[in-house]
């Protein structure tokens, strides 16, 4: 993922392709409509739009099958092809984030972390994520607002969010799971140094 | 095609007008609550937070119900109507179960405070919850009593299909697919109508299942069931109901846009080949909820991009297209009913290539659970299902032959899909900048651009819904005055006779 960086955010790639959608599905109405009143037999016509079909199918096909082999080698699941460098325990509980170095051996409602950490650039980082009620889902957004990972914190399952922060500066924690009351107020940061 | 005597067809209209009344007062009391929470989300009122989520999840089931609702009422209407005759009673029964389910809902969440959003995502109705226990169990036993009456009707309508036309397998339209002559042709509705509905009993089934889990740990705060489990089968449920509506609501474009073309749209070989894959994609689409679930299986998280990748195929490939050729150089008269066909039609293209994008794995991870979600399923709801109702319901409220709707309704709708689509924009923007989904407001993010561009965003909305509103309201008043009119011509008739 992160070798298209430095091109474009993932959220680019979002605006482009729903952009492309869009103009295209527009243009589809408003030929449709404004070519309506041209009375033509329904055979002849059906044979037009259906030869524009065989090549749209042919068109998608293609489309999704490098959109499948591309994307899915972009994984959010394994990022690191060696050991991370770094490891850090982190709890969601109603309502805070509770973060600690290392791998806890402690059950999430005893464990005891902060909602600040400091943590290094350019490094390797394993995030262990769980959560001591509901489900939470921790998401790292950077200081400019772009939200760059995250993964769900479920009570009983630890899920591992691999990430190599490429900058230092403060990083953010928002809660991306509707946890109850206090959900939006859920917050932490990382001081990446 | 039946032929109904016209007491039993005036019995038939009256639910089906029923049906759709109901729908049109609920609507707009649930696009209220959400204008609420975008009001609140742009700091303009204050709601107490519990409030506010208690809002957000009448909204939530309210919207999926009321929509599902009156799409298996088109249905219901359109096949007793035209294909296999119905039993009237149980038509009524399952709207009082929905009514009866609805008010308890409404109950719940407005005086109970019940708050866990439409998906009660296991184990936040029991924990840390700020509100009552009652209101837990009555809103649990109001979902249960809607999907009882929605099975039961849902369960006599394709009873009655494959009685008619030979068996189960012959509504999917598999006799198309050998060498032998098909005796009796399948309408497409038809077909359409088994695809939507048979997931929509299943996953009424495994909505049971949940729910009558919820109940027993209700009762039994001890309990303790498997998350990844639990919300596998909440997601299944709940992806599946909304994803039947713009279904089920596509099975009257497939009956009635012909009826305005002048060009015939039958069951080919194509079409059930189509329709049996969405079957299919229907059934498993869901898994692209769970991507941002580490815990669940890889292997499930590859199919669930693959599958939503494909359903992109028969939805385009095949109904897409099917809308242009009816369309292309047909002369068509552009009536209410034609427009809000193609218009939703387009809405559901934009909605659904965004849905594509969302259930790329990689884009998930950015986008997940920020208005992306929102802005992509109330595309396809608002600007793609509800339009299709729309239509259906100009159809259902005039008279054969007059069915153009009318420089009002028309400017109505204009009004509505631009209002709509510019709300859309600001779900779209918000989630392409990070906001997250589910905040009462943005107050809380430390993060000075994400507050103010979720909290401006929010304030524009506004502007964009009450212009959606105003649209609304002039369709409103185009369909009951038709519907008047219509009641006022039957009048002197019935005199004579």
């Amino acid at each position: 993922m992160n070798a298209f960086i430095p091109l474009l955010i993932l959220q680019d790639y979002a605006v482009i392709i729903s952009m492309a959608v869009g103009v295209l599905v527009v243009a589809v109405v408003i030929f449709l409509m404004t070519s309506s009143s041209i009375d033509e037999d329904k055979d002849s016509a059906k044979h037009k739009t259906y030869k524009m079909r065989g090549r749209y199918f042919f068109g998608l096909i293609i489309f999704l099958v490098i959109c499948t082999f591309v994307s899915l080698r972009f994984l959010p699941y394994h990022r690191f092809q060696n050991k991370p460098e770094e490891e850090v325990t982190v709890v969601g509980m109603q309502w805070s984030w509770k973060m600690a170095p290392g791998v806890s051996d402690k059950s999430p409602g005893e464990f005891t972390g902060s909602n600040e950490i400091s943590l290094p650039a350019n490094k390797g980082i394993e995030f262990i994520v769980t959560s001591a009620d509901v489900n939470h889902a921790f998401g790292i957004y950077n200081s400019k607002g772009v939200l760059l990972a995250q993964t769900q914190a479920m009570p009983g399952y630890h899920n591992k969010l691999q990430y190599e922060f490429a900058q230092k500066g403060d990083y953010h924690i928002l809660c991306m799971e509707y946890c109850g009351l206090a959900h939006s107020f859920m917050m932490g940061t990382i001081h990446v140094n | 095609m039946i032929q109904l005597e016209p007491v039993e067809l005036k019995k038939e209209r009256r639910l089906a007008i029923t049906w759709s009344i109901t729908f049109l007062i609920l609507f707009p009391l649930l696009i209220t609550l959400g204008l609420l929470m975008r009001l609140n989300q742009g700091e303009i009122i204050k709601l107490p937070i519990n409030d506010f989520y208690a809002l957000m999840t009448l909204h939530g089931l309210g919207m999926v119900g009321v929509l599902f609702s009156i799409a298996y009422a088109g249905l219901w209407y359109l096949i007793s109507t035209r294909y296999r005759r119905l039993n009237i009673k149980i038509g009524y029964f399952a709207y009082f179960f929905v009514v009866i389910g609805v008010l308890c809902l409404a109950f719940g969440t407005l005086i109970g405070g019940f708050a866990p959003g439409w998906y009660l995502l296991y184990p936040l109705p029991f924990k840390g919850a700020t509100w009552t226990v009652w209101s837990t169990r009555l809103s649990i036993v109001s979902l249960i009593i809607m999907g009882i009456g929605w099975l039961v009707g849902i369960l006599h309508l394709l009873y009655g299909l494959a009685k008619e036309y030979g068996g189960f397998f012959n509504l999917l339209g598999w006799q198309y697919l050998g060498k032998k002559k098909v005796e009796r042709e399948l309408p497409p509705i038809v077909m359409i109508s088994t695809v939507s509905l048979v997931p929509g009993v299943i996953a009424f089934l495994a909505g049971a299942v949940f729910l009558i889990m919820y109940l027993l740990q209700s009762f039994e705060p001890a309990l303790s069931f498997n998350v990844l489990l639990m919300k596998n089968i909440t997601m299944f449920f709940g992806h599946t109901l909304a994803n039947i509506i713009i279904y089920s609501a596509l099975g009257w474009v497939y009956a009635l846009l012909p009826e305005f073309t002048g060009r015939e749209w039958k069951t080919n070989k194509v079409l059930v080949y189509s329709w049996s894959a969405t079957f299919l994609f229907i059934l498993f689409a869901f898994f692209h909820h769970m991507y941002m679930d580490f815990a669940q299986p890889i292997g499930i998280q590859y199919a669930g991009q693959i599958i939503s990748y494909l359903s992109a195929v028969p939805a385009t490939v095949v109904t897409m297209f099917g809308v242009i050729t009816q369309l292309y150089h047909s002369k068509v008269k552009w009536g209410i009913v034609p427009l809000t066909f193609l218009i939703g039609t387009a809405g559901w293209a934009i909605g659904g290539g965004a849905a594509v994008v969302d259930s790329t794995i990689s884009m998930n991870s950015v986008l997940h659970n920020t208005l992306w979600v929102p802005a992509h399923f109330h595309t396809y709801l608002l600007m793609g299902a509800l339009l299709f109702i729309f239509g259906f319901l100009f159809y259902l409220f005039t008279e054969k032959g007059n069915q153009d709707g009318g420089k009002l309704a028309k400017t109505g709708f204009w009004l509505f899909a631009l209002g709509g689509h510019g709300f859309l924009a600001t779900f779209y923007f918000g989630g392409l900048s990070s906001v997250p989904r589910r905040y009462a407001d943005y107050s809380g993010i430390e993060i000075k651009s994400v507050h103010e561009t979720g909290m401006h965003l929010a304030q524009i909305s506004i502007w964009l819904i009450s212009l959606l509103v105003i649209g609304l309201f002039i369709m409103y008043f185009s369909l009951f005055s038709k519907l008047c009119r219509k009641k006022l011509k039957a009048i002197p008739a019935k005199e004579n006779e």
